[in-house]
């Protein structure tokens, strides 16, 4: 044994010796030293806009004397890691994407946060207050909407105050289109979505002699299926195609569209009256009975994405020529925006042999693509091929027949080239741009059609923290959490500017239910709320209160 | 004729691995495909149906008989994602590959062989000096950063070729024979196949130039010298034709590898490829679409293989015979 092995040897003793004299220094009458906390983020390749802010995040965390590893996953195995495994991870980077039809409040204050999602449902992080979960289930009852509104504030409050996120951002989408093609004033800013919406494409206003609306997608289509939820870039298409009962307005609130009038009768039960002279694709009228059809369809077995939307409903009646009567389960206040709004009307003489086909067999209504799609939409298509273009004529005897002549989607794989497709007009409408929003605005800059628009997205970013594990299941730890993160700074540092502080699942982009401002970013106040819940630091590590044991590990 | 049918045996053999292998590539893969799903309206019955629909919830030895028996009936299945059969979806894109793999590697060979000769020709020449340099600077740059370079000037600067697609907008032409050949199509070709011809003539311009630096050492070049022949006869017509012997088995097998190989290409110019549609699948465990496409691209590779043996021996009968 050499000399040096050998003092390496007695340091060792030494140091398993002092062991025993640690534990009786004054210092650790708190409990035992937090365990290393595992952050977890998709990959820095698969988003690095949260990459960076999970960085900046861990960094202010370590200041509290955690012990903080940020994780990198590719999208999909984050899914496994945290969705399906509920036990084992600690905290998390996550998304909520924007949608039209999140622009009600429910799916947002319902199911995140209700415990009756916790186990296997969309409340992965564990949130379970039966406090919260009567203010939930008042909200979805609550008709009225300023009743309705003040109940949605309460569960804003409650979750701001019991902090089982850590909200951070509010994305901007940034899209660009050129002025020399759309009339600017024609073109509608749709809250929480942005300028890239239905109603642009359907009532925007040419400028010039250009009459095809030429938008871009950067993936491929997946279907053209008004039975399958099948990926964003799909719905712009399939919204356009196929009408619904009411839409989701600019203001973001459900209104009649293919219906003339709806109206509730009593809480639960639902007059609807289609406009008349409707007409599908192929010619054939739509009727009262087309409209129960569709709603059926999605109720079976052969429609599992939308089945959750129509499963609030009781039965339907034809009341007359064009009117339907629904009858609901129970009193729901989202139901025009989650149902009534989200639900295509398909033609009963196209869809209903293929459904009775499928009878009794495993394959469902998503395995059918229709060769040549009919919807009663105010476009119709030409033609498609999902991995290059899909060409839309629009439809002239439509009761809101859009001004433009063709929507034309391509599918543009590399971003880049769309900015360079923008600017020569190959493309004029940006509708899926994912690169730097600068780039964007620097050419806007330059050439004076270029008009570009940030609006502040429904999507949300946070952190979810797994509530069945300590020490996140301790509110005041959390809180502590959430003060520490500097929002502003990641808005900036991490989105570039394109993104707004968030303090609640609801987005400022929904004025109507969206309240509270973001904590402002302090490490001192969260020092002293985690000293007032009793932890403290020892050594430079952050240690649980009294008496804790610390009984995870890192997984 | 029994060579032939050995090495016809010996390809089922490779194709019988190759499916093998991409079975259980997919399933090794991290991450549960029905992970693709996952949205805020999904519930886990939901996924369950899921993974029992696509078989997933059967043993592996299962799955692999089930995948087997599909694989030699030439089924393919359907798409996780698009619920598509996977034929179809190859068969979608594969003559947009096609043209493009067919026009760049037809320009690389030309322009390789006839370059490659010339500079043999002209060794330790200034021409050569300049060339290869240039030569293996194509070669060596990345796909993407010289498809992007020509993409800057020659479409979003000069405005000579559109910027990506495979055709104008909104074009309709009936048949996929009059689309392909349309001028517009031809117009959307270009930038591309010229991107992947400047990548591609890099192995045979330098396979034809040590080849023909061999050749011209022999004495029947010597001989023909002697003879007083013009050089350029001497070049094409008797140093060129033999040295051109391992370049024919080049430009089959570099066919085969191009069909599956030119993610990057299609990627850039935003050119509807088989390329592409493999990209996607594996980012999306995509299994049947993935291993469908893997399959195809690994079955052309594999009959370029033989078809360039089977030529071998024809322009060089002491193959056969050996």
């Amino acid at each position: 044994m050499n000399l040096h092995r050998r003092v390496l040897t007695l340091s060792m003793l030494a140091a398993v010796a002092s062991a025993p004299l640690m534990v009786a220094s004054p210092a650790l009458a708190a409990g035992d030293p937090i365990r290393k906390i595992v952050l977890a983020t998709a990959a820095q390749a698969a988003d690095p806009q949260e990459y960076q802010a999970a960085q900046l995040i861990a960094q202010e965390w370590r200041k509290l004397g955690l012990d903080v590893e940020v994780r990198g996953f590719p999208r999909q195995q984050l899914s496994d890691y945290v969705w399906f495994n509920r036990q084992k991870w600690d905290t998390t980077m996550w998304r909520m994407v924007g949608r039209p039809e999140r622009s009600d409040p429910d799916e947002l204050v319902f199911n995140l946060f209700h415990s009756s999602t916790a186990e296997k449902g969309f409340n992965f992080v564990g949130y379970t207050n039966k406090e919260y979960d009567a203010i939930a289930e008042q909200q979805r009852r609550e008709t009225d909407p300023a009743k309705r509104k003040a109940e949605v504030a309460k569960a804003q409050a409650m979750v701001a105050k019991d902090a089982p996120y850590v909200f951070l951002v509010h994305p901007k989408n940034t899209v660009g289109y050129l002025s020399s093609v759309f009339k600017p004033d024609t073109v509608v800013d749709q809250g929480g979505i942005g300028i890239r919406n239905f109603w642009t494409f359907t009532q925007a206003a040419p400028a010039g002699t250009v009459k095809d609306i030429i938008a871009n997608s950067t993936d491929p289509l997946v279907s053209i299926n008004p039975l399958y939820i099948s990926g964003a870039v799909d719905s712009w298409v399939t919204e356009l195609i196929w009408d619904r009962l009411m839409r989701i307005g600019p203001d973001g609130l459900p209104k009649p569209y293919a219906a003339q009038k709806v109206t509730w009768a009593d809480a639960t039960t639902l007059d609807v009256e289609l406009k008349p002279n409707m007409k599908w694709h192929d010619g054939k009228p739509v009727t009262a009975e087309d409209v129960v059809f569709s709603f059926q369809a999605t109720m079976g077995d052969k429609s599992p994405m939308y089945k959750p939307f129509s499963s609030n409903i009781a039965s339907m009646e034809v009341t007359g020529p064009g009117k339907v009567r629904f009858k609901l389960k129970e009193p729901n206040a989202s139901f025009l925006t989650s149902s009534i709004a989200k639900i295509n009307l398909i033609p009963k003489h196209v869809w209903e042999p293929v459904l009775a086909g499928m009878a009794g067999k495993p394959e469902n209504a998503e395995s059918y693509q229709e060769k040549q799609p009919v919807g009663s939409g105010p476009f119709k298509v030409a033609r498609f091929k999902l991995n290059e273009e899909v060409v839309l004529e629009k439809n002239a005897d439509h009761f809101a027949a859009p001004k433009f002549d063709r929507f034309i989607l391509r599918v543009i794989a590399n971003n880049e080239a769309g900015l360079g497709m923008l600017k020569r007009g190959e493309v004029n409408f940006l509708s899926d741009y994912r690169g730097d929003p600068k780039l964007l605005n620097d050419m806007a800059a330059q050439q004076k059609d270029i008009q570009v628009a940030s609006t502040v997205d429904m999507g949300l970013r946070f952190v979810g923290h797994n509530l069945r594990r300590q020490p996140f299941d301790d509110p005041a730890f959390r809180q502590a959490l959430s003060i520490a993160v500097n929002r502003n700074l990641m808005a900036q540092a991490a989105w570039n500017g394109f993104a707004v502080p968030a303090s609640s699942m609801i987005s400022p982009a929904l004025p109507f239910w969206h309240t509270g401002t973001p904590p402002k970013a302090s490490i001192d106040e969260a020092k002293a709320i985690l000293k007032k819940a009793g932890y403290e630091v020892v050594g430079g590590k952050l240690s649980y209160p009294t008496g804790k044991k610390e009984t995870l590990q890192p997984e | 004729m029994r060579s032939v049918a050995i090495r016809f045996g010996q390809m089922l053999l490779v194709l019988w691995a190759v499916a093998t292998l991409l079975f259980f590539l997919f399933r090794l893969m991290p991450g549960d495909p029905t992970a693709a799903y996952i949205d805020t309206t999904f519930t886990a019955e939901q996924q369950e149906a899921l993974k029992k629909q696509f078989g997933l919830d059967r043993s592996l030895p299962e799955q692999y008989a089930l995948y087997f028996g599909n694989v030699l009936r030439g089924e393919f299945g359907t798409s996780f994602r698009s619920k598509r059969p996977v034929f179809e979806m190859i068969f979608e894109v594969l003559p947009n590959t096609l043209a493009l793999t067919a026009l760049s590697i037809t320009i690389a060979y030309i322009f390789g062989v006839l370059v490659g000769a010339w500079l043999a020709w002209k060794r330790g020449s200034i021409a050569e000096a300049v060339g290869i340099p240039i030569v293996l600077t194509l070669r060596a740059a990345p796909e993407f950063w010289l498809g992007m370079v020509l993409l800057a000037i020659f479409a979003f600067g000069l405005g000579w070729f559109p910027s990506g697609g495979a055709n104008s907008a909104g074009a309709d032409y009936g048949s996929t024979l009059a689309r392909m050949t349309s001028a517009d199509f031809l117009h959307h070709l270009i930038l591309p196949s010229m991107t992947l011809a400047l990548y591609l003539q890099g192995l045979p311009l330098l396979l034809m130039r040590s080849n023909m630096l061999d050749v011209l050492q022999e004495d029947y070049v010597m001989m023909a010298r002697m003879k007083g022949l013009p050089e350029w006869r001497i070049l094409l017509m008797h140093a060129a034709r033999n040295a051109l012997l391992p370049v024919v088995t080049a430009f089959a097998l570099g066919l085969g590898a191009s069909v599956g190989g030119n993610v990057v290409v299609e990627t850039v110019f935003s050119w509807p490829g088989l390329g592409r549609v493999l990209v996607d699948a594996v980012a999306s465990s995509d299994y049947p679409l993935a291993q469908g496409a893997f399959m195809f691209i690994a079955l052309i590779l594999i009959v370029m293989n033989f078809v360039a043996d089977l030529l071998y021996s024809v322009l060089d009968p002491r193959v056969a015979h050996g």
